[in-house]
């Protein structure tokens, strides 16, 4: 609350006070009454009324501030009216009757928001699951039959498959609930089953694979690490120059056990590095016509995030890895020594 | 014997294409036609394992798993699009052998039976498959002809493997390295290549000459 506006809104009662004093001095001065007298009494008038308007700014401002203070400490600005306390004031409680309202507004709205994001997760998840039926099933088609252009077929099957996820994780990352469960997991899993998600987009580009020791044990969610595995795996291969190659392999550190997925492919220019994992970032790579849309990496990014994992890019002019560090240190292997 | 495996998958596509597969690979295969009655054909057929999806007509996939678990150990996987933590959760609790969401990599599908098959019936016997007087041993890895023996490596061995269990069949390279990439040998068409010519001479070693022919632009065959 500022003095300025304070003082431009009790102007009219200033004004009121210095009519009634004038008058008072007029009547006063027609009495007989001496003009120190009159003086005196007007010096005492403005002094209590000064004393007036600045204990009431003053008391005034510190239940403003007060009420400030409070709201910038809510997470929820909007709850505002659900700790002020019941003002006194008769024009404030119409104001905190408007807050109320504005609320209760307010938060129906946020409600009714909510349950159509929820509805629509929910119609993305079974469209998904349900999605997956025709193309487990063309698969198998393709698998069970097979001509030269079945695995054109299943290559391009991959490329839906690793899309419908996409959308399914993009859908899970939005989601503030925990959506996954961290168990005991043997990396050399997680990756030849990513390797196998591929097998037919890494056989058609003739990507050379070499694994080094995985044997490895970290504590995360499998399906998700798997997603962000594909994901690398995937942007190795739409990236790669003459003769790709894939380098997986594992370091251990007292605290950490990092997965590394090197590939000797157009790597990633210095400038747009640090931004790769943005949403919609698509760089110079994304400019030379690779079918970039900026959404992968940001995902792969989200969700190492919430599961705790440093996802990191190294790039040099030519070939890219991409690293992601388990935490070993916590209190799971604590706790089981 | 063969083993008897049945499917309970409500799509009609993925089912008759499973039965497919499954016969291909010597099982005895049966699809629950009648979802109303899926329990009583499972008890009709007495099969070594199920394969379970989740959302079916009639009971679901978890609630046919503790109606099995009541009277059979037999393994159970499940097979199902839904990949949530709570499905998963449930079908382990619920007594499931196995989780694989779809789509599924026949592969690791077929892996995953064979070796629950193994586990809960411990067929026991060392695998040794013969063709034309050599006999090929998987668990200690070597072939033998005429009591000479030649021991292979991890590569040679699923290469051989693959055209033993193909044998009189013409087998594209493609074919050889697809089954070497589903067992997490990732070798290129080169390397395939210079293996068959260290198996041939291995092969030759022990008197068995010509024993992989070669036919042109199209594969190999025993």
């Amino acid at each position: 609350m500022s003095g300025k506006q304070y003082l431009k809104n009790i102007i009219p009662a200033i004004f009121i006070h210095l009519l009634g004093l004038s008058a008072l001095a007029l009547f006063l001065l027609a009495g007989g009454n001496t003009v120190p007298a009159i003086l005196f009494i007007s010096a005492v008038w403005l002094l209590v009324l000064a004393f007036y308007f600045t204990a009431a700014y003053c008391l005034r401002k510190r239940y403003m501030n007060k009420l400030l203070h409070m709201a910038e400490q809510l997470e929820e600005r909007y709850l505002i009216p659900e700790i002020m306390l019941l003002p006194d004031q008769a024009d404030d409680r119409i104001f905190y009757q408007l807050l109320k309202m504005a609320e209760k507004s307010m938060l129906e709205k946020i409600r009714q928001i909510q349950e159509e994001r929820k509805e629509y997760r929910e119609y993305i998840e079974q469209w998904i699951h349900e999605v997956k039926t025709p193309i487990t099933a063309m698969k198998l088609l393709c698998e069970n039959n097979r001509f030269p252009f079945t695995r054109d077929i299943l290559t391009e099957l991959e490329n839906i498959n690793q899309y419908t996820e996409q959308a399914l994780y993009y859908a899970r990352s939005e989601h503030t609930e925990k959506d996954y469960s961290v168990r005991e997991i043997k990396l050399s899993d997680i990756v030849h089953t990513a390797i196998a998600d591929n097998k037919y987009l890494l056989r058609q580009s003739n990507m050379a694979i070499a694994i080094d020791d995985t044997d490895a044990y970290v504590y995360t969610d499998d399906k998700w690490v798997r997603f962000i595995l594909n994901q690398i795996i995937r942007n190795a291969v739409n990236y790669r120059a003459e003769q790709p190659t894939l380098h997986i392999s594992v370091t251990k550190t007292n605290s950490q056990v990092i997965l590394s997925v090197r590939d000797n492919g157009i790597g990633i220019p210095s400038v747009d590095l640090s931004r790769i994992f943005e949403k919609g970032f698509t760089g110079q790579n994304g400019r030379i016509g690779k079918n970039s849309t900026g959404i992968g990496l940001y995902l792969c990014k989200r969700l190492c995030d919430k599961l705790g994992i440093e996802l990191t890019a190294y790039s040099e002019k030519k070939g890219t890895t991409f690293s992601l560090s388990f935490q070993t240190n916590d209190f799971i292997t604590g706790v089981q020594g | 014997m063969k083993e008897k495996i049945l499917i309970a998958e409500d799509d009609f596509t993925i089912q008759t294409q499973l039965k497919t597969l499954l016969t291909g690979n010597g099982y005895d295969v049966c699809a629950v036609t009648d979802f109303s009655k899926t329990l009583q054909q499972i008890k009709e057929f007495s099969p070594h394992l199920v394969l379970l999806d989740i959302r079916l007509p009639g009971d679901s996939g978890f609630e046919l798993c503790s109606q099995i678990r009541a009277f059979s150990d037999m393994p159970i996987i499940f097979v199902t699009s839904s990949n949530t933590d709570m499905d998963e959760l449930n079908s382990i609790m619920l007594g499931g052998d196995a989780f694989i969401t779809k789509p599924y990599n026949t592969a690791i599908l077929l892996a995953k039976i064979a070796a629950l098959l193994k586990r809960a019936y411990a067929s026991g016997q060392a695998e040794i498959l013969i063709w034309n007087g050599a006999a090929l041993h998987l668990e200690s890895s070597f072939i033998e002809y005429n009591g000479e023996k030649a021991e292979l490596t991890k590569n040679e061995l699923k290469i051989l493997y693959y055209l033993f269990k193909n044998a009189g069949k013409i087998c594209p390279r493609n074919d050889i390295v697809d089954f070497l990439w589903d067992n997490r040998l990732y070798v290129d068409d080169n390397a395939l290549s210079v293996n068959i010519t260290r198996i041939r001479d291995k092969l030759t070693a022990i008197g068995l000459r010509d024993f992989i022919k070669t036919k042109h632009r199209q594969g190999y065959i025993l």
